[in-house]
């Protein structure tokens, strides 16, 4: 069977990534030590395939269509979208697909979490999924499967359908054939905001938040976390902080057990997310 | 609609470029591709006489008040006016001042 090797969830801000290629600013030394050490967990894992859990920004999804949880299962994937190429100086690019462990998940069925994936053949993915990955794996040389969920556009699913999601991970995971090794990548936010009044503060737009979401992760508290992300309280939060609900899917499919690392350092860019679960 | 045609100016350079030089001329052209019999995909769609107005003056206050995604706002509007218009420092306050007096308004669809 293959093997869940760790559980990692991080920051996606573009922002962020594009200044620390420029250099590293104080505010930002404590965000690149933690990039520097989950980089090197990586490295010491050697997963085979990467689980990548990350809220598409209308890019590949629109109102027009939007699936509450989608598995992309393409050997191949385009990344980075024009706009993302104008206002992020990211450069568009391919990752590999890890389509056989797709496939598994959408069918992996259980009776205790019924889930029923929307899928593309033909995913497209955005700074989302992006900004992790050349964080994590420079080369973007690991096949990921990605799994889009939709925390971007309410209505959005309840914080414990994302626990229920990460449950559903996990089992498709340990009961995939063969002995691929595998890591769970989740993507988003603390307390966040755009296109709202509080956006750019230069600081979090809700400390309390972070604080308590920085709590559940360290004691491993899923009750607590799902208790603490309704949708109004997510939404005081700041309007981003939607994709805080990632994490939730990561500390679920960890067991849920405390997360060893449970940092959110303060920047310019409002707390950015470091969490990690060891596994085994 | 408003999400829609504001993925459409922001996702694509053409649109983008279109849509800087003359609003109105893209917002006909995009409100036409609806008609289309077999159109294309995303394809167009029809705006309120309020949506048309606060695209043609791309009023922020105003598309955020009627719910735009404040994400795609942000980054349309964004796209719009940096650097065409004014740098991003100019913008950030600029954008809060539009939308700071309507709170937080339902952005649902």
């Amino acid at each position: 069977m293959a093997q869940l090797v760790g559980v990692t969830g991080l920051t996606h801000n573009p922002l962020m990534w594009r200044t620390l290629r420029e250099g590293e600013p104080d505010d930002l030394k404590e965000t690149a030590r933690h990039l520097g050490e989950f980089r090197a967990r990586v490295v010491d894992l050697a997963p085979d395939i990467l689980v990548v859990v990350a809220s598409d920004h209308l890019h590949m999804l629109l109102t027009s269509n939007m699936p509450a949880f989608l598995i992309g299962k393409a050997s191949s994937m385009r990344a980075v979208h024009p706009n993302e190429e104008r206002m992020f100086g990211l450069t568009r690019t391919t990752v590999p697909g890890a389509p056989d462990l797709a496939r598994h998940i959408l069918g992996t069925p259980s009776d205790s979490v019924p889930f029923d994936f929307a899928f593309s053949d033909e995913p497209w993915l955005d700074h989302s999924f992006v900004i992790p990955l050349l964080c994590l794996t420079p080369e973007l040389d690991i096949p990921v499967v990605p799994v889009f969920t939709n925390a971007n556009s309410p209505p959005i699913p309840s914080a414990r359908r994302f626990a229920e999601l990460g449950t559903l991970l996990r089992a498709a995971i340990d009961s995939a054939p063969g002995r691929d090794r595998v890591l769970i990548v989740g993507s988003g936010h603390l307390a966040h905001e755009l296109g709202g009044p509080r956006q750019f503060l230069g600081r979090s737009p809700d400390e309390d938040f972070d604080s308590d979401a920085l709590g559940w992760m360290a004691a491993g508290d899923l009750k607590s976390a799902i208790a603490g992300c309704s949708f109004d309280r997510l939404l005081a939060a700041g309007n981003e902080t939607f994709q805080f609900l990632n994490f939730i899917t990561c500390l679920s499919a960890s067991g849920p057990r405390p997360a060893t690392v449970a940092a959110g350092p303060e920047t310019r860019f409002s707390a950015l997310p470091f969490f990690w679960w060891e596994m085994g | 609609m408003l999400n829609k045609v504001m993925w459409s100016i922001d996702r694509s350079n053409a649109n983008l470029r279109a849509y800087q030089t003359e609003p109105s001329l893209f917002l006909d052209g995009w409100e036409r591709l609806a008609d289309d019999p077999e159109p294309p995909y995303p394809d167009g769609g029809a705006l309120t006489p309020e949506e048309r107005l606060a695209l043609e003056t791309l009023d922020i206050g105003a598309l955020y008040a009627m719910g735009a995604n404040p994400f795609l706002l942000w980054q349309m509007v964004r796209s719009v006016l940096v650097p065409a218009r004014m740098g991003i420092e100019e913008l950030i306050p600029h954008f809060r001042a539009a939308v700071e007096p309507h709170g937080y308004p339902d952005f649902s669809t």
